[in-house]
């Protein structure tokens, strides 16, 4: 059970200027494991997460996954603005076929939400946006989670409620601050010039990036 | 795998899809019209209310024929409703559902799949309710139901065929729309919605013929007073168009997908 990229470039091409973002890129992501990929802007990470995550496709190589991965949670990606925070959560606990009076429950708990729950997402601040995206993706109990940082995951009842939560599933963690990886993960990596780099210890990782 | 095994991946990635579409339909609702009941009776009531309409203009300024030209135009009209219904968003369509892509289960017919279904439903529902306004005031009754509803089927086929076409070429080609709106608008004389192929001369029936919503308004017609009139069309030439539309659009939708770039 894993999340494999075998080979993997991607490349944009608007108004006739091409873009290579991912130029043959490989990794192997086994299940249960906790990665960190570090990066600088502008290095792809957005892009890295739309591919492991099945939103865009490869312009050459392949993904292949083998385990449930959830959808990239970011700020409010793949949430609808108009929905309110509830009907929201009720639609993806339906598309993921998962019970929705539990979801919705579950959500409004640990988002801590209260009555915004009811109004629409596009009222949130980002803060709420991120506890309610990473609440929802909770609910839907995937093997691995697939997270672009920029969260407020810090050090608040909310993001310790969050890591824990981390500790007992798969997570590929996409950041461009090394102190997040180190807390969160127990493997970590570097995107550089559209590759990634696997280093066996998070401290060598957090070096390398460091120097870059 | 075994047959048996396959099978059984097959129902399940068929219980998945329709749960994914059920649940398409519902969020196109919401955003569409709030949870409020108000939403819903416009949903219903304009393409009531447009085909009472023009219903009323032509019983009005037409002479007098064998068929009340309220009737005729009224109930035809509905019937265009599937068209324009399911047309005139289909470039927006994409665009629209970037947020739902997110999710590798939704896939892009499945978003089309929900939206018109939701068209479809609603404009029967219109029908019903046109029919039956009609049985009341002045006792008419459609000859064939079952042909009626067939003209509706296979008008929202044909419409999904090619607002799957219209919806990939509008973005892989700039500046597109404006034609695809051209020739929806373009549709409308020429579709059978106000005239009978058997008022046409020979040589224009001909070439009228040749457009596959014409078949589908005698199609309907010949449902609702066929005795009364020679219809002439030919449903097998139509279904060769939904085929050929579904088959290229579909293809176009996976090219289409696999382009996009999401924010």
């Amino acid at each position: 059970m894993a999340l494999e990229m075998v080979d993997v470039h991607k490349t944009y091409v608007t108004r006739g200027l091409r873009r290579e973002i991912l130029r043959g890129a490989n990794g192997f992501f086994a299940r249960g494991e906790r990665v960190g990929i570090l990066g600088r802007n502008g290095s792809g990470k957005s892009t890295l997460v739309r591919l492991l995550g099945g939103v865009e496709a490869p312009t050459k190589g392949a993904i292949r996954r083998s385990m449930t991965i959830s959808w990239p949670i970011g700020l409010a990606a793949g949430f609808q603005p108009m929905l309110s925070g509830a009907d929201n959560a009720r639609f993806i606990a339906r598309i993921y076929g998962r019970p929705i009076r539990e979801t919705v429950d579950f959500v409004e708990d640990f988002a801590e939400l209260g009555e915004y729950m009811r109004m629409p997402m596009m009222t949130y601040s980002s803060g709420m946006r991120s506890r309610l995206s990473l609440a929802v993706s909770l609910a839907i109990d995937f093997d691995c989670y697939l997270v672009d940082e920029a969260l407020a995951v810090g050090d608040t009842r909310f993001g310790r409620a969050f890591a824990e939560r981390i500790e007992r599933s798969g997570l590929i963690l996409v950041s461009h601050s090394p102190a997040l990886v180190r807390k969160l993960c127990t493997r970590a990596a570097v995107l550089d010039q559209g590759q990634i780099t696997f280093y066996d210890d998070i401290d060598e990782a957090l070096a390398t990036y460091h120097a870059l | 795998m075994s047959l048996q095994g396959e099978t059984a991946l097959i129902l399940r990635g068929a219980r998945m899809q329709l749960r994914v579409i059920g649940a398409l339909v519902i969020r196109e609702m919401h955003s569409r019209f709030g949870r409020h009941y108000m939403g819903y009776i416009w949903l219903f009531f304009e393409p009531l209310l447009l085909g009472v309409c023009i219903g009323l203009i032509h019983a009005w300024r037409d002479r007098p024929t064998a068929f009340g030209p309220f009737e005729f135009h009224a109930v035809g009209y509905i019937l265009f409703f599937v068209f324009r219904g399911i047309l005139a968003r289909a470039t927006m369509v994409i665009r629209m559902s970037q947020p739902l892509l997110y999710h590798r289960s939704v896939t892009l017919p499945d978003v089309f799949y929900a939206r018109h279904l939701i068209e479809f439903l609603s404009c029967t529902g219109v029908m019903l309710v046109m029919l039956f306004g009609l049985y009341v005031s002045n006792g008419s009754v459609p000859e064939s139901p079952l042909k009626m509803a067939l003209a509706l089927i296979m008008l929202a086929l044909f419409s999904q065929g090619l607002a799957f076409l219209a919806a990939s070429i509008t973005t892989a080609v700039e500046g597109s729309e404006r034609l695809i709106h051209a020739l929806t608008y373009l549709m409308l004389p020429v579709s059978g919605l106000f005239f009978l192929v058997e008022w046409l001369p020979d040589w224009l029936a001909q070439m009228a013929l040749w457009i596959p919503i014409l078949h589908l308004f005698e199609l309907l017609r010949d449902g609702q007073f066929g005795s009364r009139f020679n219809a002439q069309y030919d449903l097998a030439y139509v279904w060769g168009w939904i085929m050929a539309t579904h088959l290229v659009g579909l293809a176009a939708l996976r090219i289409t997908r696999a382009r996009i770039g999401l924010e």
